[in-house]
C-alpha cells in the first residue's frame, strides 16, 4: 500500500477529503482488502489514542461512506454477535451483516463496527493512582482533529532493537504474570522504531570492582 | 441519642470497611478467574496494542492441549515478527533481521518459581476494586481497577468478559494516571480445540540465522546476588543461570514479582554484550535500566516505572 493511500485513509477518517476523493477512495475500498483492513486499524487505533471516545462518531463515518457512494445515507444496522459455531468455536467476536450497502460500504462498515465495538463502555474512567485527576466521558474534551496514527508514517527499521535486549524481553516474558505476558510479547514483536528508546541518561555512578564479583 | 448514632456511624464504617474488603476480595477472585482463563482456555483473537502514540495489530493463538500450553503472537503489521511459546521453549522469529531466537526455560530452584497468585499480599501494594460493568465487544464485562499504593508500579484497568473472565480490554497507567499501554481485542474466538498447526510459524525461516543457547556445564545452582533496595512487595520468584541465545557465557537471571508486576534482572560479563547501552531503555511499555555493578553488566527489565528498574539494577549486591 502506498503512502498516498495511507494518507488518504487518514484524511478520510478526519473528513478532510473532497467529495471526489472520498468517492474514489470508497470505490478503491471495494476491491482493496488491504486498504479496508488499514482503514479499520487506523480508525481503531485512533479511537484508542483518543481515550476510546470516538471522533468522528462511527455513524458520521458511515454517512460519509454512504454519501461518497451514492449520496444517500444507508440504514444503520446494528452489529450482531457471531451466531454460527465455526469449527465448534464459541464466538465472542462480532461481524456485521453485509447486505444492503454494497461491498465498499460493508467493508468500510467493518471499520465502523470496530469503532462501535470499542466505544460502548466509554463512560468507564481509567485507572488513577491516588490523588490523580479522575476523568470521565463527560469531562473529555474532544480533540480538534483525528490523530493520525504514527503507523501511517514509514516505520523505522525494526532491527533498531538490539538482539540482546530482544533476548532479555523474550526471556523476561516467560516469567511475567498472566496479566503482563501478552504485553511483554507484544512489545517484542510489535513495537519497533518510534516507541523504542535506547541508552538514555547513562548512569553517572558505575561501581567497578571486578575482583569482588561473587563466584 | 448519641450512642445509637455513634453506634450507627460505627456500623456504617464497619459496613463500609467490610464492603471494601469484600469488593477487593471479589476483584481478586476476578483476577484469579482471568489468570486461569488466559492460560487454560483455547482461543484465537486479534487485538490492537496501543502505546506511546502509536499502535499495531497483533494476532494471538492460544492452545491448551491436555495441560500442555502453547501460544503464538504474530504482528500483522510491518515485517510480521512472531513469538511462539511452548512448555519450556520460546521461539522468536524476526523476519526483518532474518534471525530466530530460541530460548529454553531452566530454573535453578523450581520451587521458588510459582506463578503469581493473587493473595492478600497483593493488597499491600495495590488497591483492588470492582469498577462497575460495561459493554465491550458486544459483551458484558466486569471492570476491575487496580491502583498502585506507591510510585514503584503501574496501575491497571481491566475489562473482563463476565462469562469467561477473558480480558477484552486492558489499560496500563503510570503514576500520573496517563495510559502507558492499551490492549483491545477486536475479535476473540474461544474454541474447544486449537489444531497444532495453528501454532506453526507463518514465516519460512530457511536461510535465517538461528541463535540458540549453547550448552554450558552445570553449576552449583546457588543464587549469588541480591537486590539491596528492592521496592516493597517485590520478592524473588525465580532464579536461573545459563546460556542465553547469542551468548557463549552464562547469564544469571533473577525474577522479582509483587504478584502483578514482574522485574527481571540479567547479570553478565559486560564484554560479552557490548551492544546494549548503559542507562534507560524503553520498548513500548517495558522499561529497562542497564548499569555496570562490581564489574558485571546488570540490566533490569519490567513493566514498571523507570525508577523501579533503576533502583533494582543499581542496588544489586553479592550475597
Amino acid at each position: 500500500m502506498t503512502e498516498h493511500i495511507q494518507d488518504q485513509l487518514s484524511a478520510f477518517i478526519d473528513d478532510e477529503l473532497s467529495e471526489e476523493e472520498s468517492a474514489f477512495l470508497v470505490r478503491r475500498l471495494e476491491r482493496d482488502a488491504t486498504a479496508r483492513g488499514q482503514l479499520a486499524r487506523y480508525a481503531l487505533i485512533g479511537a484508542a489514542l483518543r481515550g476510546e471516545l470516538l471522533q468522528p462518531h462511527p455513524w458520521v463515518l458511515q454517512h460519509r461512506i454512504d454519501a461518497a457512494l451514492n449520496g444517500v445515507p444507508a440504514a444503520a444496522q446494528p452489529p450482531v454477535v457471531r451466531a454460527a459455531r465455526q469449527r465448534g468455536w464459541r464466538a465472542v467476536g462480532m461481524t456485521r451483516p453485509l447486505a444492503g450497502a454494497g461491498i465498499a460500504a460493508a467493508a468500510a462498515v467493518a471499520a465502523i463496527g470496530l469503532l462501535r465495538y470499542t466505544n460502548e463502555d466509554s463512560a468507564v474512567p481509567i485507572a488513577q493512582p491516588s490523588g490523580a485527576m479522575f476523568r470521565t466521558a463527560s469531562q473529555w474534551q474532544e480533540p480538534e482533529s483525528y490523530v493520525v496514527p504514527q503507523e501511517a508514517a514509514p516505520r523505522a527499521a525494526p532491527a533498531d532493537l538490539p538482539i540482546r535486549l530482544t533476548n532479555y524481553l523474550v526471556y523476561h516474558g516467560q516469567y511475567a504474570s498472566h496479566l503482563s505476558r501478552t504485553s511483554v510479547h507484544s512489545n517484542v514483536v510489535g513495537v519497533v522504531g518510534s516507541d523504542v528508546v535506547l541508552g538514555e541518561e547513562s548512569p553517572a555512578v558505575v561501581p567497578a570492582a571486578a575482583e569482588e564479583t561473587p563466584r | 441519642m448519641i450512642l445509637p448514632i455513634r453506634a450507627s456511624q460505627q456500623s456504617l464504617l464497619l459496613l463500609a470497611f467490610v464492603a471494601c474488603g469484600a469488593a477487593a476480595q471479589d476483584a481478586r477472585s476476578w483476577l484469579e478467574r482471568m489468570s486461569l482463563a488466559v492460560e487454560q482456555l483455547n482461543y484465537e483473537g486479534t487485538f490492537v496494542h496501543v502505546h506511546g502514540g502509536t499502535g499495531e495489530t497483533l494476532q494471538i493463538v492460544h492452545r491448551n492441549d491436555g495441560g500442555s500450553i502453547a501460544e503464538r503472537i504474530l504482528s500483522l503489521d510491518g515485517a510480521g515478527r512472531e513469538i511462539i511459546r511452548r512448555e519450556d521453549e520460546v521461539q522468536c522469529i524476526l523476519p526483518d533481521s532474518r534471525v530466530v531466537l530460541l530460548q529454553q526455560r531452566k530454573e535453578l530452584n523450581p520451587l521458588a518459581s510459582a506463578l503469581p497468585s493473587y493473595t492478600d499480599d497483593i493488597e499491600a501494594n495495590y488497591e483492588l476494586r470492582l469498577a462497575g460493568t460495561a459493554r465491550v465487544a458486544q459483551r458484558s464485562a466486569q471492570v476491575i481497577g487496580i491502583t498502585p499504593r506507591d510510585q514503584f508500579r503501574y496501575g491497571y484497568m481491566l475489562w473482563l468478559d463476565e462469562e469467561t473472565a477473558m480480558p477484552l480490554k486492558s489499560q496500563l497507567t503510570d503514576e500520573r494516571g496517563e495510559i502507558v499501554e492499551q490492549i483491545l481485542f477486536t475479535q476473540l474466538d474461544i474454541v474447544d480445540h486449537v489444531p497444532a498447526d495453528a501454532l506453526e510459524p507463518t514465516t519460512d525461516t530457511e536461510g535465517f540465522t538461528w541463535l540458540r543457547p549453547p550448552p554450558l556445564p552445570p553449576d552449583s545452582g546457588t543464587v549469588l546476588w541480591r537486590v539491596e533496595n528492592l521496592p516493597g512487595g517485590f520478592r524473588l520468584s525465580a532464579a536461573t543461570r545459563g546460556a542465553i541465545a547469542g551468548s557463549e557465557h552464562p547469564v544469571e537471571h533473577l525474577v522479582y514479582s509483587d504478584g502483578l508486576a514482574t522485574v527481571s534482572v540479567f547479570i553478565e560479563d559486560p564484554n560479552t554484550q557490548p551492544e546494549l547501552s548503559e542507562g534507560f531503555s524503553k520498548v513500548g511499555s517495558t522499561n529497562a535500566f542497564s548499569v555496570t555493578v562490581r564489574g558485571r553488566r546488570v540490566t533490569a527489565v519490567g513493566e514498571v516505572p523507570r525508577q523501579t528498574v533503576r533502583s533494582i539494577a543499581t542496588s544489586l549486591q553479592p550475597q
